[in-house]
């Protein structure tokens, strides 16, 4: 008995102190194998893959968390990180990987990855991963992408996009929501672009730029990533004339609340849902002033004639 | 402290396996199966006999990987005892005569060119770039740089760990700094009794301790040229800090150019002038003939040259810092930190001055202005080291990163020989994450007398301070004639933390002094030894009335906005130093946004007007030090009432702390600068558009807002995002 309690003693500090010391704080190569889990992770084309050595060691990643049921602010990082990966070319999947880690992994399964990224046309190169939960959650610790406050809720999680050059050890955070052409730059420059040539446009030469209203600006960040005006449909509908189409009291409605109108199963919102790839509309939380300054910036833009060339009806 | 039941199952048990573990070793301990001096050796036992508050041992520790320092084991002492080696003043910077500058300072950004090191990530061999790394043109160009050119120009670097090679210009003699010889070359250490620091490990300006002063004064424009002479292999960084840097003169009231916008860095191998005029706000509409004696600026003889502005608006003591994009934290960590003293006629360090507009606050009298002998600097901040006793950072903790090793003036808690007479102490907190709260071990008085580098209205005494957030400024002085030669008395840090977002509780002095708290870094952090008698009598004062606050009573409020902090979703980052939250990407009362009206904004501040702000903190038990560019703004009213502004917050500010689920209202105006009124704030998840927003003055000095394409920096020169990047959403 002695003995036994001894050695469960043991054990128990043992394992206690190892806690309390996380293996290969050196003063190089920190953030490598010995911090980050090599826990196994499965593809959306349900290839199994190990967060590592196969997703990590030697590349520059940018890594972010979702999951296809969110209705906040996953679709719109999904769209935006779409655009990035366009801007990129095909340096995407060769020198700098995507990598969308979901956090619902129970309902998130290869399948369901493999037709949320093809709603989004995420190109090659990107992968969308899922896992064994707690596998998931200590990757997501590690990353420093989820924190005590937010593991309560999915939804609280952040939209950061984990900019890592592992060679290096070097990490930033972004917002996963930022503007696609500012995060396709930053990425090139942290990761280094060797195959840039020719003379770079001075900022010397760099014009004021247009006054923008706050409709407008709501629209280029919130909305453009999945929506035009006038230029033909994208994940989501072209929304010229819209303003005109459809009841106001019902437009506000749908801009402010568009997971409650399909929850509660509207007619038009359903319709919208299953037209356009099943891609949930997400509800951004914008404010009754944010929604009005919106749908008056797409009523002003719509009535440019070029507008209503391609216009769907949405 | 309570978990509450809404947290993930994972937690829970994370939880509950740690309350099994923490039974368990207690039990052991009970029966004597392991011993007390095995839990302290295994870093589970503070030497106090509390089991420390570790993942996997505590209940309440921040979810794996939650410990202090976090997430790492405790940093390795070396046998060092605290209050055993003395601490140092800073070193002050040469001031130099600008015609050493070579090349000359120029107006707008320096883009001779010259060839790179292909060690630069993104270079290739034979490419070239600017030498200066200021985004070139008339954007960037020093406003009224020929109005005020620069009369000193001081030189820094920013360099890797090295010994400073006996070069320390303390300010005063040796028997004002613990005796210490100056010409005696000192390593880069935290305590003579820890290990030399890696040159990749610690990054301050010059790469030297201790840390670096600044001495300038009113009406002399200061050019400070910084070099950036990092390791050009961004490998070469143990782990954290980036080797591009932008330098933030922490609220001064300069033009945007010079106020390190966080997007304008600049590469090893270049240079940034940074242009500080040194004006009193005001300066445009206000005292425009300099006829006010008291706006002025001490001379070199002893008397008063009166400038511009208005006196009320006289500040005194900055701190400047890295505030590049992404990696403020882990760079002012590294060693990215210094202080400025700015010298008034009010505030012109010399003590014996009677002119009638001298304050003559604690400092000496050998020179005409600037004296130090009792006029102290101090940094504190806490750090970490590895196994090895390098410093270590955990760059994925964005709740915010605590240490377990206090330091003040870099040293790990060292003591400081003072007279029996009244000293100044201008304390700045330098942590990432942590919040003091200071008070004497006696628990006798301390003056507060200034609050963010604003001499107060009226000054305090206080038996403890307010609680000190991250970049915030104290000026106190302590009057340690009531001490006889040869006693000791210790500031006390009183502010407990378990993690990074706000201190878990203030403890009173006695539980501080007992030991008995798991945060290392609480209890005595300086110890002040009463060495002598003054040689010459103290003739220092703090007046019942110091700077009163500038009359805005006739000056109509344009505009007010409300602005929230931290709520659902989009939860704000505690990266502290980074969080210079201001008003960008932030919803502001009924909705609208600030950042998305450009066509308001330009109307709304206008000449001579100023705005009232409200800030809330959403929730989520963080607090926020929240700092915010241009003027000084002032307290209206906490928590809806004025009656809730202390006393020692009624004065000027620049760093606002809305306390957990607090708010606060303060006014601020607009005027004398172009710059970057905000800036879309491209960090985490301020989910903004790369853009920002100067703010300008027409040819008859109205002032009016001017989006502008943010500067993207490349080692070959600084280039921008095109304005009309709207993406189609077609595919």
């Amino acid at each position: 008995m002695g003995t036994t309690r001894s050695a469960l003693i043991a054990a128990l500090v043992a394992s206690a102190a190892m806690l309390v010391r996380p293996p290969g704080l050196l003063a190089a190569g920190r953030w490598g194998a010995d911090y980050f889990p090599n826990v196994a992770l499965t593809t959306q084309d349900g290839k199994v893959v190990r967060f590592y050595d196969d997703l990590l060691k030697g590349k520059a990643v940018a890594v972010n968390l979702v999951y296809t049921r969110c209705t906040a602010s996953c679709p719109l990082e999904t769209a935006k990180l779409a655009q990035v990966q366009r801007l990129l070319g095909d340096r995407v999947g060769k020198d700098i990987h995507f990598y969308s880690i979901s956090i619902d992994p129970a309902h998130d399964t290869p399948a369901v990855l493999k037709a949320y990224a093809e709603k989004f046309h995420a190109g090659p190169g990107w992968l969308f991963l899922t896992g064994n939960e707690d596998d998931i959650n200590l990757v997501s610790k590690k990353l420093g992408s989820s924190s005590l406050t937010d593991l309560a809720s999915r939804d609280g999680h952040q939209p950061s996009l984990m900019i890592g050059n592992e060679p290096t050890g070097e990490w930033m955070r972004n917002s996963a929501v930022d503007n696609p052409r500012f995060l396709a730059t930053t990425m090139t420059n942290f990761f280094g672009n060797p195959k840039r040539g020719g003379p770079l446009k001075s900022y010397a030469e760099a014009p004021a730029m247009p006054e923008v209203g706050s409709g407008g600006y709501l629209f280029r960040s919130r909305c453009s990533a999945c929506h035009s005006v006038g230029s033909g449909p994208a994940v989501g509908p072209d929304l010229a004339g819209v303003t005109a189409r459809r009841d106001r009291a019902w437009l506000v409605q749908y801009v402010s609340e568009p997971d409650r109108l399909l929850d509660e199963k509207d007619p038009i919102a359903v319709d919208l849902f299953a037209r356009y790839r099943n891609v949930r509309m997400p509800n951004l939380r914008l404010s009754p002033e944010e929604v009005a300054a919106l749908l008056h910036y797409i009523e002003e833009k719509s009535r440019s004639p070029v507008s209503f060339r391609n216009a769907a009806m949405p | 402290m309570y978990l509450k039941g809404n947290f993930s199952k994972a937690r829970l048990r994370e939880a509950a396996n740690a309350r099994c573990n923490r039974t368990e070793i207690v039990k052991a301990l009970s029966q004597g199966q392991i011993s007390r001096r095995d839990l302290i050796r295994m870093g589970l036992m503070s030497a106090a006999g509390t089991l420390v508050l570790t993942n996997g041992l505590s209940v309440f520790g921040k979810s794996a990987y939650g410990s202090i320092p976090t997430g790492a084991p405790p940093s390795p002492m070396f046998d060092v005892q605290p209050f055993s080696t003395p601490m140092p003043r800073f070193d002050v910077f040469k001031r130099n005569k600008v015609d050493v500058l070579d090349p000359a300072p120029t107006a707008e950004s320096n883009q001779t060119q010259r060839l790179l090191n292909p060690a630069l990530p993104g270079v290739t061999a034979g490419q070239t770039g600017p030498v200066e790394g200021r985004p070139p043109g008339p954007i960037w160009a020093h406003q009224d740089f020929t109005l005020r050119p620069p009369k000193v120009a001081i030189i820094a670097s920013q360099a890797t760990a090295q010994s400073n090679g006996g070069i320390y210009d303390p300010g005063v003699l040796s028997d004002f700094n613990c005796r210490i010889d100056s010409t005696a070359a000192i390593d880069l250490k935290f305590h003579p009794g820890l290990p030399t620091q890696n040159p990749a490990n610690v990054w301050t300006f010059n790469g030297t301790i201790p840390p670096k002063l600044v001495i300038g004064r009113y009406g002399e424009p200061i050019l400070f040229r910084h070099f950036n002479n990092l390791p050009c292999d961004p490998k070469e960084n143990a782990g954290f800090g980036r080797h591009t840097i932008s330098t933030h003169e922490h609220n001064g009231h300069h033009g945007a150019e010079n106020d390190g916008f966080t997007g304008a860095f600049f590469f090893p191998g270049q240079f940034y002038d940074y242009h500080w005029p040194i004006v009193l706000a005001g300066f445009r509409s206000i005292n425009k003939d300099a006829t006010d004696r008291m706006a002025s600026s001490p001379n070199d003889s002893g008397g008063l040259d009166n400038v511009p502005g208005d006196w009320h608006e006289t500040m005194s003591t900055h701190w400047f810092h890295d505030h590049m994009f992404s990696f403020t934290s882990q760079n002012v960590y590294k060693g990215n930190a210094a202080m400025f003293n700015i010298y008034s006629g009010l505030d012109r360090g010399n003590e014996a001055v009677a002119d009638g507009v001298n304050l003559r606050l604690p400092s000496g009298t050998a020179k005409s202005f600037g004296n130090l002998e009792y006029d102290v600097n101090l940094m504190l901040a806490d750090k970490a080291f590895d196994r090895d006793g390098q410093l270590m950072f955990d760059i994925f903790d964005f709740d915010g990163f605590l240490g377990d090793i206090m330091t003040v003036n870099l040293i790990f808690k060292p003591f400081f020989e003072v007279e029996r007479r009244k000293y100044r102490f201008r304390i700045l907190n330098a942590s990432v994450s942590r919040f003091f709260k200071l008070a004497l071990s006696d628990a006798s008085p301390i003056i507060q007398i200034a609050n963010d580098g604003n001499l107060l209205p009226n000054p305090v005494i206080l038996t403890e301070l307010d609680e000190q957030g991250i970049a915030e400024r104290y000026d106190i002085v302590i009057d340690f004639s009531r001490y006889a030669v040869g006693s000791k008395v210790w500031m006390v840090n009183l502010a407990e933390h378990e993690d990074g977002k706000a201190p878990s509780g203030d403890l009173s002095i006695a539980e501080a002094l007992s030991g008995k708290s798991s945060d290392p870094c609480v209890g005595k952090i300086l110890e002040f030894r009463i060495v002598r008698d003054p040689p010459t009598p103290d003739v220092s004062q703090v007046l019942p009335v110091l700077i009163p606050n500038p009359d805005l009573s006739k000056i109509p409020v344009a505009r007010t906005r409300t602005f929230e902090f931290g709520r659902g979703g989009t939860q704000t980052t505690n990266d502290p130093v980074t969080s210079f939250f201001g008003p960008w990407g932030v919803k502001t009362n009924g909705g609208d946004m600030l950042n998305a009206d450009f066509g308001r904004v330009s109307a709304a501040p206008g000449k001579d007007t100023r705005e009232i702000w409200t800030l809330r903190n959403g929730g989520g038990g963080w607090d926020h030090p929240i700092h915010i560019h241009f003027e000084e703004g002032r307290i209206l009213s906490r928590d809806g009432s004025a009656r809730n502004v202390p006393a020692w917050e009624k004065g000027r500010k620049d760093v606002y702390r809305l306390r957990p689920g607090g708010e606060l209202t303060i006014t601020m105006q607009f005027r004398d600068w172009g710059g970057m009124f905000m800036e879309h704030c491209h960090n985490t998840v301020h989910e903004d558009n790369a853009m920002l927003i100067r703010w300008e003055l027409d040819d008859r000095g109205e002032p009016f807002m001017r989006p502008l394409p943010t500067p993207i920096p490349t080692p070959q020169g600084v280039t921008f995002v095109a304005p009309d990047d709207i993406l189609r959403g077609a595919l």
